[in-house]
């Protein structure tokens, strides 16, 4: 099966490339396609996560994409435990998000085209996850950057969208650059980028230390863009104006945690560079707790949600830089589970009110009774509640920390789980309970078709169980088959269970006193605290301290060159206005005879040619026969002068 | 009479047949142009036959397929010009040329 | 004798009579479903030959290998694609149907004899079996001016380079006593110094395999015969006669004569750059699709000489391969332009103003195969022409490949012209133009051919590269 890998990514090729060819003008056929390709891959997948079970050894395919004797161009796909995990996380939410997305995006006039893209995008991450060589995951790379910038600005009518798309688009790009860039010194460093080559050079340490840290530092940059880390974090929230679906696929489960993956995969260049280990580790904790407190405040549900998600990579990455692989990866595919779940609540709440804003919604538990149900468990799993799959995989983090010694690391993680219980169920109490606060809404307000509210349950019940296969007691759980060089059992550390459950549970509490009793009043909290209030609603003022660090002043250097230039040239032009007049004549018949020709420039000399040249053909057949003998006379002579 | 002289005069009935080529204004005439270079190739090939393979008869039997397809090619050539004919109220090539350029 | 190894032929052969039969007993409403009849015909033909074996018979005159194989399967697949192709236009515009198709399948048929055969006089026999059908075809719109001036002109200039093609065969058989191409090839090692007679020989097999390419300066007919011929027949012209072309000279030159590489590679080399250079400028100037697409196939025969003029057997592999890859683009864009043809009636360029708004799906076919010409990745042409090129570098033909280069882009010109055309220009006509089942199906199957070529080429360069192997170098 391993060998055939290659298919998992090429169904949703086929289905993309059927649907913008053949059946762009069918909605239906459209839709049971691109479902049915990614299905295909989701079985694919499963096998292959069965096989690599059964024989957890990397292994290494070439796919021979042009084979002769005399030359040879392979293609490498790189297939270990995690890519097994992930192609399987990922067709999987792909699949469930797409059926959801029938009843979501039912009736929009660009039906068809949304589905293409969707294949598109699985194509691309799947893609991504099962190449071989960093330039293979590279091209991957910016294939889903392209999809991730066509999906967000999916609705382009409105500017906002537009502009979101672009937004993300550049942001992420200066990432890449980053990236490309250590792609570049990794090859000049390895001589080659193909992936089990280089951990090999870097394991028998045949490149120079410092040189990892470049290389390494450099294609994280490219994490840090696709993951949203701060200082590139700007992009997601804005990119919550696409549709739902789309950011619960790409912008919660799948295409951000490509930086992740990404990062796991440079394990090796962690684990041997500590610099390295320590900026992905302090950018991942800070990212974690400023996210989270921008969460706190926000009213729009689906920005919460992003913020949440920016935060929870940022505990990804955290779990990485101190070197757990297995922490990791694991809250990665647990995450993928419940922010999906989160993302596809939140969009059948938004297609029942047609609103964003919670301080809108109040009371739709009642009516909503599927969506609220699955909503409360993504947030409990989120939050961290025993026995949950969001406990197992955040206790696994802080366990990393303990045992590495980075309390400091650790406390900041709690801190932010706290937050995230607290800004999780101020979510869900003001959405789902009390009464309703805009009475028209509520009316109007039903739940789901069956089409969305399935993926929720199965989604639901994923959140739930997708944990337990990391339950610390297991002894061939998810830490025995996801490891980097050898199994890393962490023993069950109970004070730690202890203090996140308080946390979590007290991080709750609080939101239950503020927003379901009110016995505390947000309002008043919020005068309290007014200036911390301000600047985390306007999330630390990072756009506007882009805006005028970075865009202002390229706007205004850009300016002033053109003041500067045009300064230039009108000194230029009073010089040699003299200069001119005194040699106008000959000026003008080089204006004449050599600008023209140059300015008109090479096609119109080529389109002449063929204009000239096309008159040899006169139409008479004996002058072509004359061509032919004349062909043949010149032929001969040729080969005797 | 040495393979030299065979080659020659195959030499002169080809370029006739060029110079024909070229310069007959009538299609038919064209056409019987083309013959003379065919028969000039036929020329060839018998006389090698006799002096270069005596033994086999190669080249005899090469010449008979060429004067067979030749007839063939001259049968629908002849049918084309009188398709021209119909189309075109006559046959000087030089005044075919409704395509150019 | 081995009489097996030519059962497909003979049953294409009989096929051809089977529909003239029919043809008797068929209503003239009727005559147009002799088109799916002759499809089915094909694909039989190409089970046979995937299935008959190898192997030689008739001596040397007969020989089943992979290099016929592939280029049997070439032949057949243009002529599938062309019968696809002309069914609706047959319907609406040619008398005497029956003819017509099974005029196809005879030119197929002496396609592939062509390209098994190892000797001079089968070789001959064939090629002329394919040239007198399609002089017939190209004349076969019985009333129509330019279809009649193109026959003439294909069959005068045609007989007229068969002689010349005949002369030098009849020198080379001189010089050498036989016309077996292994015999030939034996003679010629021997000789220390090809005498004044042989290059005269060669240049003369040389012009006359030249015309059947149309390469430059002995493609003087290929725009006027390309635009008047029936449209589905210069499409059939256009890849499948070249393709014959390069079966034989390829088998001529690379089974025989490697001995005197010295004495053609030169000529080969000339006329590579003539007919790159000379076929992509004046392709610029064309106002009529089919004219334009009569040089860009002039063009691309230029860039399949650029890589024989390596002789060596990557060229001979990227020569098949991209001869394959040609026939899917160059029959696809020919199938937009008769679907767009059967529509409207017209093949000026300006007349495709819009039609991404009128025909999304032929608009965006129609790029789809230009880019494929040009040889943009992913796309099966970008695999062909790196192969091609790569074959002449290796050979260290730097120049020859610039020129390639540079003329690829001037290529791009005049594709782009169209598909400016298509996506920035308003229609002037607003109904959709309507596509036939047949044409659709020639269409798409062009499409997953440029696609899967382009995105996973090793299949079929595997099975290609064993068709290079059956020269020596």
């Amino acid at each position: 099966m391993l060998p055939y890998s290659w298919l998992i990514p090429a169904l949703p090729l086929l289905s993309f490339v059927l649907i913008v060819f053949f059946l762009i003008r069918s909605n239906k056929a459209s839709s049971y396609t691109s479902i049915a390709a990614i299905l295909g891959s989701l079985a694919l997948s499963v096998a292959v996560l069965a096989e690599v079970l059964g024989n957890p050894q990397p292994q290494e395919f070439a796919i021979n994409w042009i084979f002769m004797e005399s030359f040879k161009l392979p293609m490498v796909m790189y297939i270990d435990p995690l890519t097994a995990v992930m192609v399987v996380m990922v067709s999987l939410v792909a699949s469930l998000i797409q059926i959801y997305s029938l009843g979501y995006m039912h009736g929009d006039p660009r039906f068809a085209r949304y589905y293409a893209y969707m294949s598109l995008f699985a194509f691309s991450m799947l893609g991504l996850v099962v190449a071989g060589s960093f330039f293979t995951m590279f091209i991957f790379w910016e294939l889903v950057g392209l999809t991730s910038y066509l999906l967000i600005g999916f609705w382009f009518e409105k500017k906002i969208a537009s502009d979101a798309g672009k937004k993300a688009f550049i942001t992420t790009k200066i990432g890449d650059f980053g990236f490309l860039i250590g792609l570049l010194v990794m090859f000049f460093a390895a001589g080659t980028l193909n992936m089990a080559e280089i951990f090999d050079k870097v394991h028998h340490h045949e490149i120079a230390l410092g040189t990892i840290t470049a290389a390494g530092l450099l294609m994280f940059c490219g994490a840090i863009g696709k993951s949203a880390q701060f200082p590139l974090h700007v992009w997601l929230p804005d990119a919550m104006e696409g549709p739902t679906p789309v950011s619960a696929l790409i912008h919660a489960a799948t295409m951000v945690a490509a930086g992740v993956y990404l990062t796991a995969r440079l394990m090796p260049l962690v684990i041997t560079s500590h610099t390295m280990a320590m900026v992905v580790a302090i950018i991942g904790a800070f990212t974690a707790l400023m996210a989270a407190s921008i969460g706190l405040v926000q009213n729009d549900i689906k920005r919460v949600l992003a913020y949440s998600t920016i935060s929870q990579l940022g505990y990804m990455i955290l779990a990485l830089g101190m070197g757990g692989y297995t922490a990791g990866t694991f809250h990665l595919m647990t995450h993928a589970c419940f922010k999906a779940l989160l993302f596809l609540g939140a969009g059948s709440v938004i297609h029942a009110v047609h609103t964003n804003d919670i301080q809108e919604m109040g009371g739709l538990g009642r009516k909503m009774k599927t969506t609220a149900a699955t909503f409360f468990i993504a947030s409990f799993s989120i939050a961290g509640i025993f026995p949950l799959s969001g406990f197992w995989s955040k206790d696994e983090i802080f366990a990393v920390a303990w045992e590495g010694g980075h309390y400091i690391l650790l406390v900041v993680a709690v801190l932010a789980a706290f937050m995230t219980a607290f800004y999780m169920f101020r979510l869900c109490f003001m959405v789902f309970t009390g009464k309703p606060r805009d009475q028209e809404k509520y009316d109007h307000a039903r739940e789901s078709p069956k089409n969305m509210t399935i993926p929720l349950v199965i989604l639901a019940f994923l959140s739930i169980t997708v944990g337990w296969v990391g339950i610390p007691w297991l002894k061939h759980g998810y830490g025995s088959f996801v490891f980097f060089e050898h199994p890393h059992h962490v023993a069950p550390n109970y004070i730690l269970m202890v203090i996140s459950t308080i946390v979590a549970l007290s991080g709750i509490y609080l939101a239950y006193l503020m927003y379901y009793k009110g016995s505390i009043s947000p309002v008043k909290m919020a005068e309290r605290f007014k200036r911390i209030y301000r600047v985390l609603f306007n999330k630390y003022y990072f756009d506007e301290l882009y805006m005028a660090t970075i865009i202002e002043p390229t706007y205004r250097l850009t300016e002033k060159l053109y003041k500067f230039d045009l300064g230039v040239i009108d000194w230029l032009v009073n010089f040699f206005g003299d200069f001119t007049v005194f040699l106008s004549w000959i000026q003008e018949r080089f204006d004449t005879y050599v600008v023209d020709g140059a300015v008109n420039g090479l096609g119109y000399t080529i389109r002449a040619f063929g204009g000239g040249l096309r008159r040899i053909q006169t139409g008479q057949l004996q002058n072509y026969a004359f061509v032919i003998f004349l062909g043949l006379v010149v032929f001969i002579l040729l080969r005797f002068l | 009479m040495t393979l030299y002289h065979y080659l020659i005069l195959s030499a002169i009935l080809f370029v006739i047949g060029m110079y024909g080529l070229l310069t007959r204004r009538n299609a038919v005439g064209v056409l019987m142009s083309i013959e003379l270079m065919f028969n000039a190739a036929n020329i060839n090939f018998v006389a090698f036959s006799k002096f270069i393979t005596p033994n086999e008869f190669i080249g005899q039997i090469f010449s008979i397929f060429v004067i067979t397809i030749a007839a063939a090619e001259a049968a629908v050539g002849l049918a084309i010009v009188l398709l021209i004919y119909r189309n075109y109220k006559g046959i000087e090539v030089d005044n075919i040329n409704f395509m150019k350029w | 004798m081995n009489l097996t190894l030519i059962i497909p032929e003979i049953f294409l052969f009989l096929w051809a009579l089977l529909i003239l039969f029919v043809d008797f007993f068929t209503a003239e409403e009727k005559k147009h479903r002799l088109g799916p009849l002759s499809l089915v015909g094909i694909v039989i033909t190409v089970v046979l030959v995937v299935f008959s074996g190898q192997g030689q018979a008739f001596g040397e005159m007969f020989s089943a290998d992979y290099y016929s194989l592939s280029f049997a399967i070439i032949f057949l697949g243009s002529a599938f694609l062309a019968i696809c192709t002309s069914i609706d236009f047959a319907r609406e515009r040619i008398k005497h149907q029956g003819e017509y198709y099974a005029l196809i399948l005879l030119s197929t048929v002496g396609m592939m004899f062509l390209a098994a055969s190892r000797e001079l006089l089968s070789m001959y026999v064939s090629l002329e079996l394919t040239t007198i059908s399609l002089f017939v075809l190209s004349a076969y719109l019985k009333t129509d001016l330019k279809s009649s001036e193109a026959g003439l002109k294909y069959m005068i200039l045609g007989a007229a380079s068969s002689a010349i093609l005949l002369y030098g065969i009849s020198l080379l058989y001189g010089i050498t006593g036989t016309t077996v191409l292994k015999g030939i090839q034996a003679e010629l090692v021997g000789s220390a110094f090809p005498g004044p007679l042989l290059v005269i020989s060669l240049v003369f097999i040389i012009a006359g395999f030249s015309f059947k390419l149309a390469a430059v300066p002995f493609h003087m007919w290929a725009p006027d015969v390309y635009e008047g011929a029936p449209t589905p027949i210069t499409a059939y012209l256009s890849v499948a006669s070249k393709g014959a072309g390069l079966a034989a000279m390829v088998r001529v030159f690379f089974g025989s004569l490697l001995p005197v590489t010295s004495e053609w590679i030169p000529l080969f080399m000339a006329l590579a750059t003539m007919t790159m250079v000379l076929g992509n400028i004046v392709a610029i100037r064309q106002s009529n699709i089919k004219r334009m697409l009569a040089y860009s196939s002039i063009a691309q025969v230029g860039y399949i000489l650029v890589a024989l003029s390596a002789a060596s057997e990557l060229a001979t592999t990227s020569m098949i391969l991209y001869l394959l890859v040609y026939m899917f683009a160059n029959i696809g864009a020919f199938a937009v332009v008769i679907a767009f043809y059967n529509h409207s009636g017209t093949d000026e360029i300006c007349e495709y103003a819009g039609l991404s708004r009128r025909s999304p799906f032929l608009a965006i076919s129609l790029v789809i195969f230009f880019l494929s010409l040009v040889g943009i990745p992913p796309l099966a042409g970008f695999v062909g022409k790196y192969l091609l090129f790569l074959a002449a570098i290796q050979k260290g033909y730097y120049w020859l490949v610039g020129v390639a280069v540079l003329t690829s882009v001037i290529s791009l010109f005049y594709y782009m012209n169209v598909v400016r055309q298509m996506y920035f220009r308003k229609p002037t006509k607003n109904d959709p133009v309507k596509v036939s089942w047949s044409l659709r199906l020639a269409l798409v199957l062009s499409l997953i051919g440029v696609i899967a070529v382009g995105v996973y080429p090793d299949p079929f360069v595997s099975l290609i590269s064993k068709a290079a192997s059956v020269f020596v170098y």
